[in-house]
């Protein structure tokens, strides 16, 4: 159904990061905001990306934003930072979803709900750091790529799902020992975001504690936030619940902090 | 959302949480739909990935369960309970608990007639005393041996010598258990449990489709496990009668087992017995008397007074069948099957060492019975996927062989059904040794295609 080659030939054929993304993010590295809105400019899909999510309703703003300066400013660095990750993403994500069912539009829905709830959980945790920020741009990858790799066989990961329940990344990990999240390791690799990002992406899949203690708090928080997430209907109508595993056991431990702060009753 | 169906049970497994915003697109009109359509013994949902839940979000599982209760008298309810979520359920719906709590599905399936691991030891414990013996008269009832602690301070003293159970039940509550004529296999005998009042409704909560079907693929013991059955009026008396005379010609024998005539007229079991229809106190009278089931038919099917042909709209669809097959083996194998051979003919296995088979039968626009015959070497690979490692022990394999049919099955059903032809499938029937197969299929004709997956030989045989 998938084997290794087919998921080589899937990364071999992600683009790198483009040079006017990579130029932004330098730009945005040394806190040179204005330089890098700038550049970003240039690119006309970023520039309408970034005033397309940054105006979801999450974000809170009331009037308008257009502006690329005006909008970095508003982010600050690291948020600006996350944002042109999430657009990277985005470039990967199918013009037609057929697994999911998902649209470009549910997709950022996802992915600003995230960033933001993300943001939040930072604050609680006091946690200043924008690695540790943009970590949460990489974990929709895991969507995109079940997407790509398991889309062909539909009907068949129905049937397979029907008598066995299996979620997507154990299919994967059985068929060719790679699990989803080692997929958005080297794709993190590939597009040179730091490798905080994807240890801790690595933790968040919840089977892969990290022994640093920092690292696998915030994959347990990033996990919890997931499961908050494909908990929305929206996304459970588009399939999302269970495609991978939720780990109740390995955010045990924080589950009542997060409700308090998500404010669940 | 879609339950998953494995050994009658079919359940659904939400994760994360579930509130009043979120359930309705946990379960659509549709997917309700499909669950009343099935035909399982129990419809479960599972919380074990469920981290929050309120009324609300409870409520919509608990409308279908009372769907389902009305559609299918299948047992219904929520598994995976921990003592905080068992304790929530139960303030939620005090006075009107009429679905069961289980704290695992391990639990559950002790509970189902058509769980085959019996003679289980399990300890239990409910503050209710009537619980207590509810689930005690339902285990034993099942073929378990029920030990039930009197007080939590004994029920905590048994837990601590654990080796001595096989299974510990806590956090379990029985609402009203399934009134379904569940089915289970065991070798080759099928067996009914029917219970209480038996009158005209059997002929509802009967599948005949399924048994019938089950004469097909060539079941020929088939037992009624009567020992809860109260009295029986004259309308189920006709039903049984009826259901021995059509099994007559395939050779077929009915048995009851722990039937009780106390209230039921004894005349009654003359008229079963002179329509063929045999009677025993225990099961194991029959199960563990290797002569009287070869006697009874269970081992053999050879003498069928009807054989079925091949027909024409069967063979049209041959390939769709392969396709199906072969589709699935490759998933699960990640393996190419390149087609070796396609001919009519009876069934001719060359080599029939380190052999096992399947066979799934289908029925509805049209009938027929799909047997898979495997190099154990396929049989592993291909169940690797489902269990998750490799293992040597067959009867695991066997189980997870049939699961593997089914698919194969459904898949058939998908590609009819593009075709307008629509049929249901039986439950998947598998074979330790080729020649407990041939027995099956001797003097039937089919087609059959021998296939090859990276070199190992497979073959396909479709016949009626």
């Amino acid at each position: 159904m998938i084997t290794k080659d087919k998921i080589d030939f899937y990364i071999e054929k992600i683009p790198p990061t483009p040079k006017v993304l990579r130029d932004t993010l330098l730009l945005l590295n040394s806190g040179e905001l204005i330089r890098a809105a700038h550049i970003a400019s240039e690119d006309l899909a970023l520039k309408s990306y970034l005033k397309n999510i940054v105006n979801k309703p999450i974000y809170g703003f009331k009037n308008e934003v257009s502006d690329i300066t005006q909008i970095f400013g508003i982010l600050g660095v690291s948020s600006s930072q996350q944002t042109v990750y999430q657009y990277m993403l985005n470039l990967l994500s199918p013009k037609k979803w057929v697994l999911f069912k998902l649209n470009a539009s549910s997709f950022t829905d996802l992915q600003a709900r995230l960033s933001q709830n993300w943001k939040l959980i930072l604050k609680h945790l006091n946690i200043d750091d924008k690695e540790v920020e943009s970590a949460i741009t990489l974990l929709p990858a895991s969507i995109i790529i079940s997407e790509a790799l398991f889309h062909e066989r539909m009907e068949d990961v129905h049937l397979l799902r029907s008598v066995h329940d299996l979620d997507f990344n154990t299919i994967l990990v059985r068929l060719c020992g790679v699990d989803l999240f080692d997929i958005c390791e080297q794709i993190a690799h590939k597009w040179e975001m730091s490798d905080k990002i994807a240890h801790i992406v690595q933790a968040a899949s919840g089977i892969k504690p990290s022994n640093d203690e920092t690292i696998n708090t915030l994959a347990k928080w990033m996990h919890l936030l997931l499961f908050y997430e494909l908990s929305q209907p929206l996304f459970i109508e588009a399939g999302l619940n269970n495609f991978i595993d939720f780990q109740v056991d390995f955010v045990a431990d924080i589950y009542d902090d997060f409700a308090a702060l998500m404010e669940i009753e | 959302m879609r339950a998953t169906v494995k050994q009658g049970m079919a359940v659904f497994a939400p994760q994360g949480f579930l509130d009043g915003n979120n359930t309705v697109a946990f379960l659509t009109v549709d997917d309700i739909d499909a669950t009343l359509k099935l035909k399982v013994d129990m419809v479960l949902v599972s919380l074990k990935k469920v981290v929050f839940f309120n009324r609300n979000g409870l409520d919509v599982f608990v409308k279908m369960f009372a769907k389902v209760r009305l559609n299918n008298h299948a047992t219904v309810g929520f598994c995976d309970c921990d003592n905080k979520k068992f304790n929530a359920i139960n303030n939620f719906y005090k006075n009107d608990l009429n679905f069961s709590l289980f704290d695992s599905q391990e639990t559950a399936a002790l509970f189902s007639s058509s769980f085959k691991d019996q003679s289980k030891n399990v300890l239990l414990y409910s503050d209710d005393k009537s619980q207590r013996s509810a689930m005690a008269i339902e285990l034993h009832d099942n073929g378990h041996n029920p030990i039930i602690a009197q007080s939590k301070d004994d029920f905590i003293l048994k837990c601590a010598n654990k080796s001595s159970y096989d299974h510990v039940i806590r956090n379990t509550f029985l609402g009203q258990m399934g009134q379904k004529v569940a089915t289970r296999v065991t070798g080759n005998a099928i067996i009914y449990t029917v219970s209480s009042f038996l009158d005209a409704d059997i002929g509802n909560s009967f599948n005949i489709a399924y048994h019938n079907n089950s004469l097909n693929v060539g079941f020929r013991l088939f037992i009624f496990d009567a020992y809860k059955v109260i009295s029986m009026n004259v309308h189920a008396l006709n039903f049984f009668s009826k259901l021995a005379s059509s099994g007559a010609e395939y050779n077929a024998t009915i048995c009851f087992v722990g039937m009780s005539f106390d209230k039921t007229p004894l005349t009654f079991k003359d008229n079963m017995e002179d329509a063929g229809i045999m009677f025993y106190d225990q099961m194991d009278d029959i199960l563990q008397n290797k002569e009287l089931l070869e006697e009874l038919g269970a081992s053999s099917a050879a003498n069928v007074k009807n054989k079925r042909i091949i027909n024409k709209i069967v063979v049209t669809e041959l390939s769709n069948f392969v396709q199906a097959t072969t589709a699935t083996i490759e998933m699960m194998t990640n393996s190419s099957a390149i087609k070796e051979a396609a001919e009519v003919k009876e069934i001719i296995v060359a080599d029939k060492t380190d052999k096992i088979a399947s066979s799934i039968g289908f029925y509805g626009d049209m009938d027929g019975m799909v047997i898979l015959i495997f190099p154990k070497d396929i049989a592993k690979k291909a169940c690797e996927l489902l269990i998750g490692e490799e293992t040597e022990d067959v009867e695991l394999i066997l189980d997870t062989l049939a699961e593997l049919v089914n698919i194969v099955g459904g898949k058939v059903k998908t590609l009819l059904s593009d075709k307008h032809i629509s049929v249901d499938i039986t439950l998947p029937r598998t074979y330790a040794s080729i020649d407990s197969l041939l027995e099956i299929t001797k003097g039937r004709k089919g087609v059959q295609v021998d296939l090859s997956f990276s070199g190992d030989k497979f073959l396909f045989f479709l016949t009626r």
